[in-house]
């Protein structure tokens, strides 16, 4: 029994090794892309930003006090001025808005990927009645409104983040699921785990040892672009208010500057803050997902770049190409060394 | 089409609205023994007897006195009958009406948006894809970038300022009126085009570069595949090869997302209807959680789910004519 | 020979691929010569430049991605290179067709067979949709489809390998043309299925005095059809010679090579010669003779210089500074 423990802890930990290891691989590839990078480095910002809020914001962004300071345009002492109702720092509160954004967007995104890889290779390579099980709750998933249905389910037990991230694995890992299980009934069928299969390897040895690596690009890109979706999603539901009340989010900003009269009153900077908090945060991780994409299939982006390569061709070059492989210049070339050794 | 495929779809789509009846039915007696503690949670103000009392009625009038199983018989039988529940409101109306009464004005919403993002869409994807590689297909790789960056609801908030409050071109915010002065004469469905133009716009936009974008995409995946130069070789024209061979192979993706859009199209507005004050059934869902309205809720969401089944079951067959490959299992 | 009797001529073809990292030396300098009638089959191993070739004769490379120059490319001394597109699609599957390596992905999925075939004789015969599809079910009969009326009404999933490649033979034999191209029309069949699609390839080619262009990278299909094999690698023609010639005296060390991969009865414990390594990458060939890095007979000059196409006699041309079964011996 407990040697069985043993080894199954064994397995996991192998499991969670490989499940991690590309990571690192793809921050170079990444990094050596030019849109990578800029992907890469906005999301970098971003998670500074949010470990040091504390230290970049000028003032407490939950400080309700500031009667005298309430709608302030921008200014030097209120970068992005103020809120209208309640005299918040709007800089401040867009600094701490970062946190809630990314926290909800990694952790669902890294949960979806863990649920999404494990569900989409049970079904894929295990196949079978748990293929059926699988795949028959994708399809039951599907069709069920995600939003009302988060509504109910914050209204049964009540409103916080870890909600909200339970509800967007809940829903989210059907979509991964079938990605990852239509790769894995081809790499199913490749020699290398044949040959495993053949030389007596256990199928949990199989499913961690030569299909998780064979999924985990796939994973790693999905997961970027899973990410991406659930910031906006986020902020989706925040609006609506569904969010933690006491937390400060994006989301929940745009709410409070169209209810605070931020539309009325035409301070427009309070709109377009936490809507770039937003696009930079979602374009960020989009950018990597997409970059990825790009690595994972060349062909797609070779062909869009030739027309960019044509422009920039060199006929002179062309022509000097062309004309080493002519037959008389191998003749001309053969004579004249032929020349020289008489 | 098979007939057998057509008949296990069917039956399949039947599955599947069964298995979400029970969800539905379970959802909101999570976490409690007693329904009606959901349907009227106590008030601080409440003594025990009070509210025994109160849940007691409540028992009674929503016939939770029964078991489980029969409340959940009674419960499917009554769907069955097309009653989907009694709202809390006041003069406690059927859920079916007031679906019947909200659901014209979301339609009105995101069907236009579908009709506008699928057309524009084709077009520019298509243009984007015969132009590849030059300025109008980065153009619109660009847009889509940045599109799928920006969630609606922020471009929604954006022109309710800017054309809703600054330029007062268009309303802010949706004139009650529209809906209750509406009678099918050409000034009231102009009043109600003048009230739509900026939901539909926010909205659109992103619809527009998505279908563009996946157009884009599926069309150049066809170009490269082998019988279009089997096509060429025969030596039909440029047009003959595009229109006959290229397209018909392109919308085969496209009716794929094409299903997805029209499962979401009651439920895929609640954050535009709720910033217009749009009475639509997102607004519907919206007012129903605020007053806890539980029978309302579930309602609008096995409505929506059905909505969704339907959808899908439609698209499948419709995939299924579009590509002979699909009956006899060979690709999906 | 006389030029009037020569249905192909094709002078100092060459085709290169530019990309990001370089460019990509596909074809380098082919002639070719196909007598009207005959056979000619083109050999090589996979990624030499044979399918570039040929879609370079059909005029169906696209630019971009490739640079396509040619001195003369003549059929039935008609001058094509400098034809407009609109008379080139008049051209093709007229007098000139092509039939394409795997039919599976060569036919359009979502249209049926009989109809693609129909727009052949509709594009070029002019003839009405059920006049067309008369002669479609007579072609079907002719390569040997059984059942060919209601055959015309099926999908291409739905008929075996060999089937399928029967329809692309009818396809290119629609219009009786006057030059076909083959391009490995057997590669993706079983071997068994392989000779029967030949056996009716090459009745068709005979019967109906067609020339017929052969492209393979297996020796022992051309064995019984072609008439003059030529020998390619790496982008360059490295032996041309009559078939006879070709497989009793093979000149360059790489056709010897060629034919001892196909196995023959006659020499059971003996060795297969078999080719180290693969063909170089077409965008880092080695300096010299392209094929000294496998050669057994290599020397230091075959690492400096290219060797030029030497005549031997009337029908043979090899590139070889040591060529074999050279009458009088030694080299060059
Ligand atoms: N569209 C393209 N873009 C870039 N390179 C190409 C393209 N098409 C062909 N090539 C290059 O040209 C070379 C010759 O390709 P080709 O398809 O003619 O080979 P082949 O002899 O027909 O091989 P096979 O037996 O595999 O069909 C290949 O090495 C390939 O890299
Ligand atoms: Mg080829």
């Amino acid at each position: 029994m407990k040697k069985k423990l043993y080894h199954l802890l064994k397995i996991c930990g192998e499991g969670l090794k490989r499940f991690f290891r590309p990571i690192g691989s793809f921050i170079g590839k990444l990094w050596r892309h030019p849109k990578g990078r800029i992907g890469l480095i906005i999301v970098g910002l971003l998670i500074l930003t949010a470990i040091f809020a504390p230290l970049i914001a000028p003032y407490d962004p939950y400080d309700v006090t500031e009667r005298a300071s309430k709608g302030l345009s921008p200014s030097w002492n209120h970068l992005l001025g103020t809120t209208i109702t309640t005299g918040q720092d709007i800089f401040s509160m867009l600094i701490y808005g970062t946190r809630v954004s990314l926290i909800v967007g990694l952790v669902t995104g890294i949960s979806i990927a863990f649920l999404g890889a494990i569900m989409g290779i049970l079904a894929g390579y295990v196949g079978g009645l748990a293929d059926t099980f699988i795949m028959r709750t994708v399809d039951i998933m599907l069709v069920i409104p995600t939003l009302p249905l988060t509504i109910v389910l914050t209204n049964l037990f009540g409103k916080s983040y870890f909600m909200i991230i339970f509800i967007f694995v809940l829903f989210g890992w059907t979509g991964l699921a079938r990605v990852i299980r239509s790769l894995v009934l081809v790499l199913k069928n490749a020699n290398y785990v044949k040959a495993a299969e053949l030389a007596g390897a256990s199928r949990w040895h199989i499913m961690i040892k030569h299909i998780l690596p064979g999924v985990s690009h796939l994973l790693i890109m999905n997961t970027a672009l899973t990410c991406a979706g659930i910031m906006i999603a986020e902020a989706g539901l925040s609006f609506l208010g569904l969010g933690d009340p006491t937390a400060i989010s994006w989301g929940k900003m745009l709410a409070d500057a169209q209810s605070g009269g931020a539309l009325l009153f035409g301070h427009w900077w309070w709109i377009i803050a936490p809507g770039i908090g937003i696009f930079l945060s979602v374009f960020s991780f989009m950018r990597i997902g997409l970059v990825m994409e790009e690595i994972l299939n060349p062909r797609m982006k070779q062909s869009s770049n030739i027309y960019k390569i044509f422009k920039t061709l060199n006929n002179n070059y062309l022509e000097e190409v062309f004309e080493s492989m002519d037959e008389s210049v191998i003749l001309g070339d053969f004579a004249e060394k032929e020349e020289e050794i008489a | 089409m098979q007939k057998s495929y057509l008949i296990k779809r069917i039956l399949y789509a039947i599955f599947i609205f069964f298995v979400v009846m029970v969800l539905n039915f379970f959802i909101p007696r999570i976490g409690v023994d007693d329904p009606a503690e959901r349907y009227y949670p106590p008030q601080g103000n409440m003594t025990d007897v009070e509210y025994d009392i109160i849940k007691q009625v409540t028992r009674e009038q929503y016939g939770f006195d029964v078991s489980n199983l029969q409340q959940f018989l009674n419960y499917a039988k009554g769907l069955f009958q097309g009653d989907l529940g009694t709202s809390f409101r006041p003069g406690n109306p059927k859920v079916s009406d007031l679906i019947a009464e909200r659901l014209p004005w979301t339609l009105v919403l995101s069907v236009t948006n579908l009709l506008i993002s699928l057309f524009i869409g084709l077009m520019i994807g298509t243009i984007a894809a015969w132009r590849r590689g030059r300025w109008q297909d980065t153009l619109l790789l660009n847009m889509s970038t940045i599109s799928t960056a920006l969630p609606a609801f922020f471009l929604a908030l954006i022109l309710s300022f800017y054309f809703g409050f600054e330029l007062e071109l268009f309303p802010a915010y949706t004139n009650p009126n529209m809906v209750s002065g509406f009678d099918w004469s050409w000034e009231a469905v102009k009043v109600v085009m003048y009230n739509a133009a900026l939901p539909i716009i926010s909205m659109s936009i992103g619809g527009i570069i998505g279908y563009g974008q996946g157009t884009r995409n599926a069309v150049i995946a066809v170009t490269n595949e082998d019988f279009i130069l089997t096509a060429r070789a025969k030596g039909l024209s440029r047009n003959q090869v595009i229109f006959k061979h290229t397209l018909r192979n392109a919308m085969l993706p496209i009716v794929t997302s094409l299903g997805m859009s029209i499962s979401g199209l009651i439920g895929g507005a609640v954050i535009i209807e709720q910033i217009f004050n749009w009475n639509g059934m997102g607004t519907l869902f919206l007012e129903a959680n605020n007053t806890n309205d539980y029978p309302l809720m579930m309602g609008i969401m096995l409505f929506m789910s059905a909505f969704a089944i339907v959808a899908n079951l439609v698209t499948e067959l419709c995939y299924s004519l579009l590509d002979p490959r699909v009956t006899v299992g060979e690709k999906r | 020979m006389n030029e009037s009797e020569l249905m192909l001529k094709l002078r100092n073809l060459k085709v290169i691929f530019p990309s990001g990292q370089g460019i990509i030396k596909a074809v380098e300098g082919i002639n070719l010569d196909i007598e009207k009638g005959k056979c000619v089959a083109l050999v090589g191993e996979s990624g030499c430049g044979k399918s570039v070739t040929s879609l370079a004769i059909m005029r169906l490379l696209n630019s971009p991605p490739a640079i396509v120059k040619v001195d003369e490319l003549k059929l039935d001394q008609e001058e094509l290179k400098d034809y407009s597109d609109g008379k080139m699609q008049e051209l093709r599957g007229r007098t000139l067709s092509m039939i394409f390596q795997d039919a599976m992905t060569a036919l359009n999925p979502v249209m049926t067979i009989g109809k693609q075939i129909d727009e052949i004789y509709i594009r070029h015969n002019h003839l009405s949709k059920k006049e067309a599809r008369a002669e479609t079910i007579r072609a079907l009969d002719l390569v040997g489809v059984p059942e060919a009326k209601s055959r015309a009404n099926s999908f291409p999933h739905q008929l075996s390998g060999g089937l399928r490649q029967r329809v692309l033979i009818a396809m290119a034999f629609a219009c009786m043309p006057k030059l076909i191209i083959a391009d490995e029309p057997t590669t993706a069949l079983d071997v068994t299925i392989q000779a029967q699609v030949l056996n009716v390839l090459s009745d068709m080619q005979k019967k109906h005095q067609v020339s017929l262009l052969l492209i393979t990278h297996d020796l022992s299909v051309v064995a019984n059809m072609a008439d003059t094999i030529y020998v390619m690698y790496s982008g360059k023609i490295v032996e041309k010679a009559d078939k006879r010639d070709l497989f009793l005296s093979p000149h360059h060390p790489y056709t010897e090579g060629l034919l001892g991969s196909v196995p023959k009865l006659s020499d059971t414990q003996h060795h297969f010669v078999q080719i180290p390594d693969s063909v170089p990458h077409p965008m880092f060939k080695p300096t010299g003779c392209y094929f000294h890095p496998r050669c057994r007979y290599k020397t230091k000059k075959c690492e400096e210089r290219m060797p030029p196409l030497v005549k031997i006699d009337e029908n043979c041309e090899v590139r070889c500074w040591h060529p074999l079964h050279i009458k009088g011996g030694g080299s060059q």
